[in-house]
């Protein structure tokens, strides 16, 4: 969980017209009553600019909050206690046959027609903005949902729901002038570049056309500019969904064609046809469900009647009635994301207004402690202080010619970053000394002698772990003084191990990174713990340093489980 | 001519009172007749010293713990050397060999020649040989500007964001909270799946996250923990449908540096926490954010749970309100509904900073049940992660995220320590 949600989680942000937003509320309520209000709808007023407002929804698994419609239903629920939104469908004479042709491309499509719609500038940005968050989030950018709304009144139905070879009929895409072959399509429409990936490698292509062979489009990517183009003038749409699961489709579908109801429009269902079985989309009956009164109160903290909790779920658009300690629920057929009964509690509390509840700290008997490792982390740096060196943090993201070329080591197994953001934050850290070394070369105009340390994380490759790998507490030490020397380093290193009551050798070997025959490795207990020694030289130039160095490091958490003498 | 020589102070002292073992002779010679250690004792000043030098030059012997005289010696070389150098006059090497072993005569050195000629002047330095001649009487001490500013020297120190790190510790610790640990890599099993993130949801999307090039899968912890999340998944746990997906455990595989630290939360639930129990967590966390002056490429996090049957919404609010007023010196907190795949009832704490003003401290909300009943925790679960660099940066008095973690060393010495 982060302070930014944004960082989490995809956020749908929308744009909404402040008057048109309230008159589907219809109510005129001032922006600052907006500003509670959308809290409602999980959203945050994130800009106004005149009527225009931006408003971040932080539910990323609730489309039917993607748009002015969804918002405003929110809103009215919560201030007219306007209980369950009814849809009535009514079944139309348009019909979506299936080919089993795209069995094997993008199998599944459910369908809706709305009718009677006026449709102005504030509308028309709503449906396109709708359309893009539910494809684009909801739909995982198309993969699992194409959406497509077209004007009814150019279409002739039936439909076929099809396939089209590469260079099969040619057609103007939307926002073009000039007829294209599906093929040109992927090649050339902007759309066909960004979405083409997702029809990579298959001989043949989706297509919806109609019965006097006029092209619909070619899902996920691109609508024709004939009917696939909704405008101020269009009067009847006729929506599909594509893709590969109901349970993604259906929401989808929902979600536009009661958006388009809330604005008066009439819907009807589709018969969808598909090689072995019939289907009637949408289907908007309201869901069932319930929750238990003992378990609302239980998991608020609240008190609350059987009464209360069912104003309160009337006013989050359910259907709510009384039976015993039970309360039997319906809620619309746009929301998917009811889950458990804990998703009712949510809603119902959030009618009954966060900021009302009474905070109460709970009491536990429980006591506490820091990690053993940050304890003894601790006491290393207060004995590292003590001796005047400063402490300085680095980031565990580095690069190999860090961590290896520039101290003359041979490339070694790192832990490495498939999708980094930058080339200079490829790798995790494996040892310290390079980050310190670091440090001090962007620091040459600063007064010399420089003394400081690091008590950090260093990553390392372990097969034997769950997670493949290994962290490893570390102190490095680095000074860097016309006088540094391996005089220096080791009595900084005895001053310290002797401070912490921990018997140790010195024993000379040979380090790429440290002049030879003042290098020592550094041990405890038969064991390794780390080394020691003054900088080669050439290191010191590969960081464009130009002071002798003279440094070590250690494994604090080898170090911290030594018995003390 | 000038002596090289000179009485210490201990040898000014035998020159009047004369050697201790020249007393102690002269004692029992007085005497005549043996007498016991604790009675010299009592008489001789210096008696260890007098029985050292007494026994050893065969003027003394001890028997039966009592001292019996063996002979009166005709002169003590010593003794009269002693005088001899007082009176700045020659002896053998051998003796000055031996009164020098004794300190009781010091060669009188260059330093100290100096040090006469600076008698009537003003010096300097007040110096050990001005002190030991007693010279310094003798001599005018130069005034100093001392209103002047001392030269710079630059003190050992924690670096400032640690500082805050260690007092957030201390502070959580004092409200009885317990320490986690995890590791730096996850799998996203822990990272995602145990928090009941679908494999298909968009939070998991690829531009979220990192995800690993090398090594690429992990391994996933007991079967009791899989299945069970599996379950979660696929069909729902504790009367919850579940996503309703084919849930892949090798997706679940996958290694990555983890997100957030809600990971941690996870592995302890799994692991038999104590109930009831506080949990937090100061976390390191990575993900792969356009860096700017409020994305820093790694940031921590403080990460927290508590868990105990008797726990609820009202319970959250009231531990959000403490932490908002323990750390972040919160006057008013405000709670916004929110939405975490992982928490159900959520809620985003503002809280209003003196200094700051209104400010986001972090998300919450009530673990699942399809989080905590597939780690084997039935009880209610209240967990929140807190964004404490925001805090960090104001003690600090920084308002680029990225010099939380600064490079600058000249900045680093001229750091107050934070309190």
């Amino acid at each position: 969980m982060a302070e930014e949600s944004e960082g989490d989680f995809v956020m749908p942000s929308i744009e909404v017209s402040y008057k048109d937003l309230c008159s589907l509320i219809g109510k005129k309520i001032s922006l600052e009553e907006l500003r509670d209000a959308v809290l409602y709808a999980k959203g945050e007023i994130e800009r106004i600019s005149k009527d225009l407002i931006k408003i971040d929804i932080k539910d990323s698994n609730r489309p039917d909050l993607w748009s002015a419609e969804g918002i405003a239903r929110e809103i009215s629920g919560r201030i007219k206690k306007a209980g369950l939104p009814r849809y009535e469908v009514k079944k139309s004479k348009v019909l979506v046959e299936v080919d089993k042709r795209v069995s094997k491309i993008r199998p599944l499509t459910v369908c809706a027609v709305v009718r009677r719609l006026k449709i102005n500038k504030a509308v028309l940005s709503q449906i396109i903005q709708l359309q893009e968050k539910v494809c684009n989030t909801f739909g995982r950018n198309r993969r699992e949902v194409a959406l497509g709304v077209y004007d009814l009144s150019k279409i002739k139905p039936p439909i076929r729901y099809t396939t089209v070879k590469p260079d099969g009929i040619k057609f103007v895409p939307l926002d073009f002038k000039e007829r294209l072959t599906p093929r040109e399509v992927l090649e050339k429409h902007p759309k066909g570049k960004e979405f083409g990936h997702l029809l990579k490698g298959f001989p043949e292509y989706p297509m919806f056309i109609d019965s006097a062979n006029e092209v619909l489009s070619i899902p996920p990517i691109i609508n024709s500019e004939y009917s696939g183009k909704v405008t101020e003038k269009t009067k009847e749409v006729f929506i599909e969904c594509s893709g590969f699961n109901f349970k993604f489709l259906i929401p989808a579908l929902n979600v536009m064609a009661c958006a388009l109801a809330d604005r008066k429009g009439r819907i009807e269902s589709v018969k969808v046809v598909y090689p072995d079985k019939v289907i009637f989309t949408p289907d908007l009956k309201p869901k069932k469900t319930f929750v238990e009164i003992d378990y609302v109160n239980r998991i608020s903290g609240l008190r609350l009647s059987g009464k209360e909790i069912c104003d309160l779920l009337e006013k989050a658009r359910y259907e709510a009635k009384l039976k015993g300690r039970r309360i039997q629920l319906l809620y619309p057929a746009y929301r998917q994301d009811i889950m458990h009964a804990r998703d009712i509690v949510e809603d119902a509390i959030i009618s009954y207004g966060y900021n009302k509840i009474k905070p109460l700290a709970p009491r536990l008997p429980t006591i506490g402690g820091s990690s053993k490792i940050e304890v003894f982390s601790n006491s290393v740096a207060e004995v590292m202080i003590g001796l005047g060196l400063q402490e300085i943090i680095s980031y565990n993201l580095t690069n190999k010619e860090n961590l290896f070329k520039k101290m003359n080591l041979r490339e070694e197994d790192v832990v490495e970053i498939e999708n980094p953001v930058s080339a200079n934050w490829d790798v995790l850290r494996s040892w310290l000394l390079p980050s310190v070394i670091e440090f001090l070369s962007n620091n040459k105009h600063v007064d010399y002698p420089q003394k400081v340390f690091e008590i950090g994380d260093a990553v390392v490759v372990d097969e034997t772990r769950e997670t493949k790998t290994r962290d490893e507490r570390k102190l490095a030490c680095v000074i860097a003084d016309n006088k540094a020397s391996y005089e220096s380093i080791s009595s900084l290193l005895d001053s310290l191990l002797t401070n912490l009551g921990v018997k140790y050798k010195l024993k000379a070997v040979e380090h790429p990174s440290f002049i030879p025959g003042r290098t020592a490795e550094v041990i405890v207990n038969n064991r390794e713990i780390g080394i020691i020694g003054e900088i080669h030289p050439s290191v010191i130039d590969n960081w464009k340093l130009e002071v002798p160095l003279a440094g070590f490091e250690i494994d604090v958490e080898l170090l911290s489980s030594h018995p003390r003498d | 001519m000038i002596a090289k020589y000179r009485l210490t102070e201990e040898g000014k002292g035998y020159l009047k009172e004369g050697l201790p073992e020249k007393n102690l002779v002269k004692l029992l010679s007085y005497l005549k007749k043996p007498v016991t250690l604790e009675e010299a004792n009592k008489k001789i000043k210096n008696f260890h010293i007098a029985l050292k030098w007494a026994i050893e030059k065969g003027w003394v012997k001890k028997e039966d713990k009592k001292l019996i005289l063996v002979k009166i010696p005709k002169k003590i070389e010593e003794q009269e050397a002693l005088e001899k150098i007082a009176k700045e006059e020659e002896v053998s090497e051998s003796l000055l060999n031996i009164l020098i072993q004794r300190k009781l005569v010091e060669k009188i050195s260059a330093e100290v020649e100096k040090t006469k000629k600076l008698v009537g002047k003003e010096v300097l330095h007040l110096t050990p040989e001005l002190i030991k001649t007693g010279l310094w009487k003798k001599v005018k001490f130069k005034p100093y500007n001392v209103e002047a500013v001392g030269k710079k020297i630059y003190a050992g120190k924690r670096h400032p964001y640690n500082q805050f790190l260690i007092l957030i510790r201390q502070k959580l610790v004092e409200l009885g909270f317990k320490e986690m640990k995890g590791p730096t890599i996850e799998t996203e099993f822990w990272n995602f799946d145990a928090l009941y993130q679908a494999q298909d949801h968009p939070s998991r999307d690829w531009a979220m996250t990192y995800q690993l090039k090398k090594p690429k899968f992990g391994k996933l912890p007991e079967k009791r923990i899989v299945e069970n999340v599996r379950k979660a998944h696929e069909v729902g746990v504790s009367r919850s449908i579940g996503w309703q997906y084919r849930w892949d455990p090798r997706k679940a595989m996958q290694l990555m540096p983890r997100a957030h630290g809600t990971c941690l939360s996870a592995r302890t639930l799994a692991y038999e926490p104590e109930i009831p129990g506080k949990y937090f967590a100061i976390v390191r966390c990575y993900r792969p954010d356009v860096i700017d002056a409020m994305h820093a490429i790694e940031f921590n996090q403080l990460e927290g749970i508590a868990i105990d049957e008797s726990l609820n919404f009202r319970n959250l609010l009231g531990i959000l309100e403490m932490l908002a007023k323990e750390i972040a010196e919160a006057k008013e907190v405000r709670f916004i509904p929110d939405y975490y795949p992982f928490t159900e009832c959520s809620t985003q704490l503002s809280c209003k900073h003196p200094q700051l003003g209104w400010i986001e401290l972090g998300g919450a909300g009530m673990f699942r049940e399809e989080v905590t009943y597939p780690l084997g925790i039935k009880a209610p679960v209240l967990a929140w992660g807190l964004g404490i660099d925001r805090l960090a940066m104001f003690k600090i008095g920084i308002d680029d995220i990225r010099n939380l973690f600064s490079r600058d060393l000249e900045w680093l010495r001229s750091q107050k320590v934070i309190l």
